[in-house]
């Protein structure tokens, strides 16, 4: 079978060139994202939230296709409600990851979708779910995804640790999402998160000028010639502008 | 292998696909769809949403019609500018309007502007971009002002202030420079006819006239060439022609009033009154 | 559209693609040329485009070459602005080696051979070439990229060619219009009729399509010896003549519609 395709992405289709995120911790799950929505290189929306409802404790973060993913989550969420009703109880996140999987496996021919489904339940406390693309349901402390996952899988493997509180890892969140935005043309704009616990959901907005900032560089070749430039001399004998009548 | 098929299913049918798919490979290509290449917009103001839209249908690089419709009739209070195929957007807005009606009649109150939003991303899901619909819909419910842009695969955004359309990154330049929470009707208005006029002046795909359509919680204004920047100027000659300038090979005049007379053979008259 | 990488792990499509550079565009507008008895006019509009945007609203697409000559290129605007830039080297070093400006048939034929020298990687411009001949009489010359040309009395090109090139043959050759019995067509159009057709294709072509428009820019090439024919009675008409020699060139400009 072919490998799946990215490229498919079919013309001018919107696109969330994402940077998605969800850790677990002792007393719930935070979930976190960019609001950088695209169309080829236009941002068609720059204050997204990609941090969908699926039900009271139960959130996704999307990335992939914008059509896509948001039919995946209206279903989901229809489905977990309908499931509420039957059962008389909140379902699990495992029931809730499980129905989104199955629809990213079954119609993975149709779809570009990459999924991290994250939230609480009574049975298992906080637990993070991974949907990458076609298919596929694997239960992690910290999940990362999208486009600017690529460039910071380093930075969460060397500063992850078991036994945060809360706190600790809205920084990591927070941090490990501003670094992906500043590296990934696709993801940017500013930082939705979402704090699950048992009591319930808290959000967090991160406005784009108030975006943690790391090393950014700084010029070494220009150093010496670090003076304003001089004055352009006004050009006299330009064509007209406006034509005449 | 089934009989040949004597029931057809509702709604499109995508099997001539391969066929058309191949006869573009041939050079024999599709015949081109009517597009609004478009500058539709909408915003909210302190009272209500207003859409703008232009007025200029395009057929490639011709100009198809001056001076068309854009923000198609939802309900009274909502309202859904297209960009696009032409048709799409006309069919897509029209069903739908056809469906809040009854969903309003069956469940006995007014439709939200959501349920129009819903209805319209599910159906141009379902067609996976076929249906080639870009829209702005805006309306004016229960919930207070609501704006939507919906993209031709089904995706939507609700943002204070939208455009969409090939002049859509003209409109956007203004919206991005100087729209605020909580304008006033009159500088609303104002700012739709200029992000609408820098997409006139700046796209292609876009010319002639404003359309424009204020929603407030119990009144729709629709404002129909609200601007007209672009009237068509005087000719330097006049181009009647003499009588007799066509040449004709042949002449031939036929009666068209025809008379006839009717005999009753038998039985009595029948009872026209 | 380019299309911008969206999520990890995107695979390669598996067969070779093949990627070339395109060194050509098309940048929109429309030129057009009527020759009278003893005047020619060329004229073209001045908005510059690609795709839907506007590159600017001012490109000449109309250049005075001698003083009984005027080129007009449409098509790709870099090849059209180099081309005119070579052909005026070329004309300048005829004056150099003969002290007079080269004649209207024998720029034609120049032109010919230096489209014709790029026949494999050809300057993708339509040329219409408009003046006065020796003799005094008006002339138009049209070419196709490669270097095909003939002479003939009115010709449009470009964009809105098939919108104007028809219009042009119904009014100025009569085509399908029937002549009184005792009452022929004429054969040449007074000046101020040629430039009143002109002014209207324009306002038509810019009514109906997207990369006409912003402004027109027309040259009046009179002959010898010729009266104004009613030339002063436009607005805005301004002399452009160098020499002494006969020969005179104005230019009149109008605004366009700009949506």
């Amino acid at each position: 079978m072919d490998r799946i395709d990215m490229h498919r992405l079919k013309q001018g289709e919107v696109n969330l060139g994402t940077s998605i995120m969800a850790v677990q911790f002792d007393g719930g799950v935070v979930i976190g994202a960019d609001s950088r929505t695209t169309t080829g290189s236009y941002i068609a929306n720059r204050v997204t939230d990609k941090l969908t409802f699926l039900h009271d404790r139960i959130y996704c973060c999307r990335s992939g296709s914008a059509a896509d993913t948001q039919a995946i989550a209206d279903f989901g969420h229809y489905y977990l409600q309908m499931q509420a009703q039957v059962l008389g109880s909140a379902p699990s996140v495992l029931t809730a990851a499980a129905i989104m999987e199955k629809m990213c496996y079954q119609n993975k021919d149709q779809l570009s979708a990459g999924i991290i489904v994250a939230g609480w339940d009574e049975k298992a406390g906080p637990s993070v779910y991974n949907i990458p693309l076609g298919g596929g349901l694997f239960r992690q402390p910290w999940a990362i995804g999208g486009s600017g996952s690529t460039y910071v899988y380093g930075y969460c493997d060397a500063t992850y640790q078991e036994g945060w509180g809360k706190d600790e890892t809205v920084n990591f969140v927070k941090n490990t999402l501003a670094l992906a935005m500043s590296r990934d043309g696709s993801s940017g704009g500013c930082i939705r998160m979402c704090v699950i616990t048992k009591d319930g959901v808290e959000r967090k907005f991160i406005p784009g000028d108030q975006l943690p900032r790391f090393w950014e560089g700084k010029e070494i070749l220009g150093e010496a010639t670090q003076k304003p430039p001089a004055a352009i001399s006004a050009v006299s004998d330009v064509a007209p502008m406006a034509v005449e009548v | 292998m089934a009989a040949a098929a004597v029931y057809s299913n509702p709604g499109f049918d995508f099997s001539n696909l391969t066929r058309n798919n191949f006869l573009a490979e041939k050079g024999i290509p599709l015949p081109k769809a009517t597009s609004t290449g478009t500058t539709i917009v909408g915003c909210i103001f302190e009272d209500g949403i207003i859409l703008g839209a232009d007025t200029r249908a395009t057929e490639g690089p011709i100009v198809a019609d001056k001076n068309c419709e854009k923000i198609h009739y939802i309900t009274e209070s909502i309202r859904c500018c297209g960009a696009g195929t032409a048709a799409d957007t006309e069919f897509v807005t029209n069903l739908i309007s056809s469906n809040m009606e009854l969903h309003g009649l069956t469940h006995g109150r007014k439709p939200r502007v959501v349920t129009a939003m819903t209805m319209l991303k599910q159906y141009l899901f379902r067609y996976q971009g076929h249906v080639g619909a870009a829209l702005v819909l805006g309306g004016v419910d229960s919930t207070g002002p609501n704006l939507f842009t919906i993209a031709p695969h089904g995706s939507t955004d609700k943002l204070p202030y939208v455009t969409m359309g090939s002049g859509s990154l003209a409109a956007m330049a203004v919206f991005e420079s100087y729209w605020r929470p909580n304008m006033s009707r009159a500088d609303a208005l104002q700012l739709v006819k200029d992000a609408i006029s820098a997409g006139i002046f700046n796209d292609l795909g876009s010319g002639s006239n404003v359309d424009a359509c204020i929603i407030t919680a119990n009144h729709t204004e629709m404002l129909r060439n609200v601007e007209m920047p672009n009237e068509r100027v005087q000719k330097e000659r006049s181009y009647v022609f003499r009588k007799g300038t066509t040449a004709w090979k042949k002449e031939d005049i036929k009666k068209l009033v025809l008379s006839e007379e009717v005999t009753p053979i038998s039985g009595e008259a029948m009872d026209t009154d | 559209m380019p299309d911008m990488v969206t999520l990890p792990y995107s695979a390669p499509s598996g067969k070779p693609q093949q990627r070339q550079f395109n060194p050509y565009s098309e940048n929109g507008g429309t030129i057009l040329a009527i020759s009278g008895a003893d005047f020619s006019v060329i004229a073209g509009d001045t908005r510059q485009s690609e795709g839907y945007s506007i590159q600017t609203r001012y490109a000449p697409k109309v250049f005075r070459l001698t003083d009984n000559a005027v080129l007009a290129v449409n098509g790709f605007a870099a090849d059209g602005n180099m081309f005119v830039k070579q052909v005026r080297q070329r004309l300048e070093w005829y004056r150099h080696a003969h002290a007079k400006d080269m004649p209207l048939r024998a720029i034609a034929r120049l032109i010919q051979t230096m489209l014709y020298a790029r026949r494999f990687f050809p300057y993708y411009v339509y040329n219409i070439l408009g003046g006065i001949e020796e003799d005094g009489s008006g002339a138009v010359y049209s070419f196709d990229p490669v270097g095909s040309y003939e002479r003939e009395s009115c010709r449009a090109a470009g964009a809105a060619q098939s919108l104007v090139q028809p219009f042009l043959d119904n009014q100025i050759y009569f085509k399908n219009q029937v002549a009184l019995p005792g009452r022929p067509h004429p054969q040449h159009l007074p000046l101020t009729t040629v430039i009143e057709l002109v002014i209207d294709s324009f306002t038509s072509a810019t009514e109906r399509h997207i990369e006409v428009g912003d402004g027109l820019e027309m040259f009046i090439v009179l002959a010898k010896g010729s009266p104004l024919h009613g030339l002063e009675n436009f607005d805005g008409v301004q002399e452009m003549t160098v020499t002494n020699d006969g020969e005179r060139i104005f230019v009149l400009r109008r605004n366009l519609k700009r949506d």
